[in-house]
């Protein structure tokens, strides 16, 4: 490269003012093309990208708490606009849409208390959240009843945790629910990991009470050609990843196995990539495995998801505009 | 928001039993073991059974849902 080529573009410096819509704000970042403000500018660009794009699906990996710190109708009203095609979540960001469907709350709560209080009050706490036990156990009660009702309709056959979720959003009324919306527009919403979560303890209550061959059957390894087959099919793939771990990489691994690898990724984190993690790790290392393009439109924003997501989103719905419709291939 | 005072009343009560979750606080916990026996699992904080097994979590229900039933003046079930 010759000197002049690392010197084609200016700072545009960000100009504000008291009507500007969402979109308008980001393009201000992307004006300016630095730091966090550059990277959710590229973001933005890449997510509509891949939404324009009729022959890419889109996957949605969800981790860490943002469904009960607010990003559940978000996630539900883009599964309804069919602007993703596939969730990989933890388990636990389900059941927290799970508590909130069946009736329960997260409460504003605040990082500095005293946790042994909050213990004797039988009140969780997820960062500045508080959660009421009694919320959590009212949905064990419901979904283990569920879990008896599924087990007996599947007649023993065992089922992926994509069966299992869609089998949960069936028997769901509550329409912002994140199961319920994957349900109606037939997304299917995997979970890896499902047994570290409330999965895992409303399982064990389901368990207690059934003989082996009345226990639901969920098998972690049939999920596996499932989500190849979902790539296969697909001539380009997009993912967009709030946080990373398993659900990160499970996307990543179906991408790589395909031996396609992704076209565009957009991971929001804030975790780094010195300590070898998934969730830190840079695009360009994903690269290295296989799991991401060389040439893909690719960009990590350094932030928290519970700011970026909603800004990405809202900025890319404006662009599309309230008459646009998703076509997929 | 002030700090509580721990409760110290170990009495054979469901709500200082290991096998209880909170299902509606103070008066109402799900007693883990009835649910897996399929009994009836909703059963009030202030009540007891044979199978009771002390628990060392020192929480604030007994304590709030005794002071709401003296308010309230209902029978409960003592040691």
């Amino acid at each position: 490269m010759k000197r002049e080529d690392f010197l084609r573009e200016p700072v545009v410096h960000m100009k504000l003012n008291s009507k500007m819509t969402v979109n308008e704000f980001i393009q201000q970042f992307g004006n300016s093309g630095c730091f966090g403000a550059g990277r959710l500018s590229t973001a933005c660009d890449i997510f509509e990208r891949m939404i324009r794009d009729d022959e890419c699906t889109i996957f949605l990996a969800i981790a860490g708490a943002v469904v009960p710190a607010g990003l559940r109708t978000v996630i539900s009203d883009i599964i309804r606009k069919k602007l993703v095609d596939v969730i990989v979540s933890t388990g636990a960001n389900m059941v927290h849409d799970l508590i909130e469907a069946l009736g329960g709350h997260h409460y504003k709560g605040h990082w500095l208390v005293n946790d042994s209080v909050l213990y004797g009050y039988h009140i969780y706490r997820i960062y500045d959240i508080f959660v009421p036990e009694e919320d959590f156990t009212k949905a064990d009660v419901a979904v283990a009843d569920m879990f008896d009702e599924i087990a007996k309709e599947s007649n023993s056959r065992t089922l992926s945790s994509h069966e299992l979720t869609r089998e949960i959003g069936a028997r769901l009324t509550d329409s912002k629910s994140i199961l319920r919306a994957a349900y109606e527009a037939n997304v299917p919403v995997f979970l890896p990991a499902i047994r570290d979560s409330e999965f895992g303890v409303i399982y064990q209550f389901h368990m207690k009470k059934h003989s082996k061959d009345k226990i639901l059957q969920v098998d972690a390894f049939k999920e596996v050609p499932e989500i190849i087959e979902i790539a296969k099919k697909s001539p380009r793939l997009g993912m967009v990843v709030i946080g990373g771990g398993v659900p990160r990489n499970t996307i990543q691994h179906a991408a790589v196995t395909v031996g396609k690898g992704l076209d565009h990724a957009v991971v929001i984190t804030m975790d780094r990539a010195e300590t070898g993690g998934l969730s830190g790790s840079t695009l360009e290392e994903t690269v290295s495995w296989g799991k991401v393009k060389k040439k893909a439109g690719k960009v990590m924003v350094i932030g928290d998801a519970l700011i970026v997501f909603p800004l990405m989103v809202a900025a890319v719905l404006e662009r599309l505009g309230d008459k646009f419709v998703r076509r997929v291939k | 928001m002030t700090l509580r005072k721990k409760s110290k009343s170990k009495n054979r009560l469901c709500g200082n039993c290991h096998y209880h979750n909170m299902y509606e606080y103070p008066d109402l916990i799900l007693c883990s073991l009835r649910y897996q026996n399929s009994n009836d699992f909703i059963v009030p904080t202030l009540g007891c059974c044979e199978k009771w097994t002390p628990d060392s979590q020192e929480c604030f229900c007994v304590e709030e849902a005794m002071k709401k039933r003296n308010k309230n003046s209902v029978e409960h079930c003592k040691e």
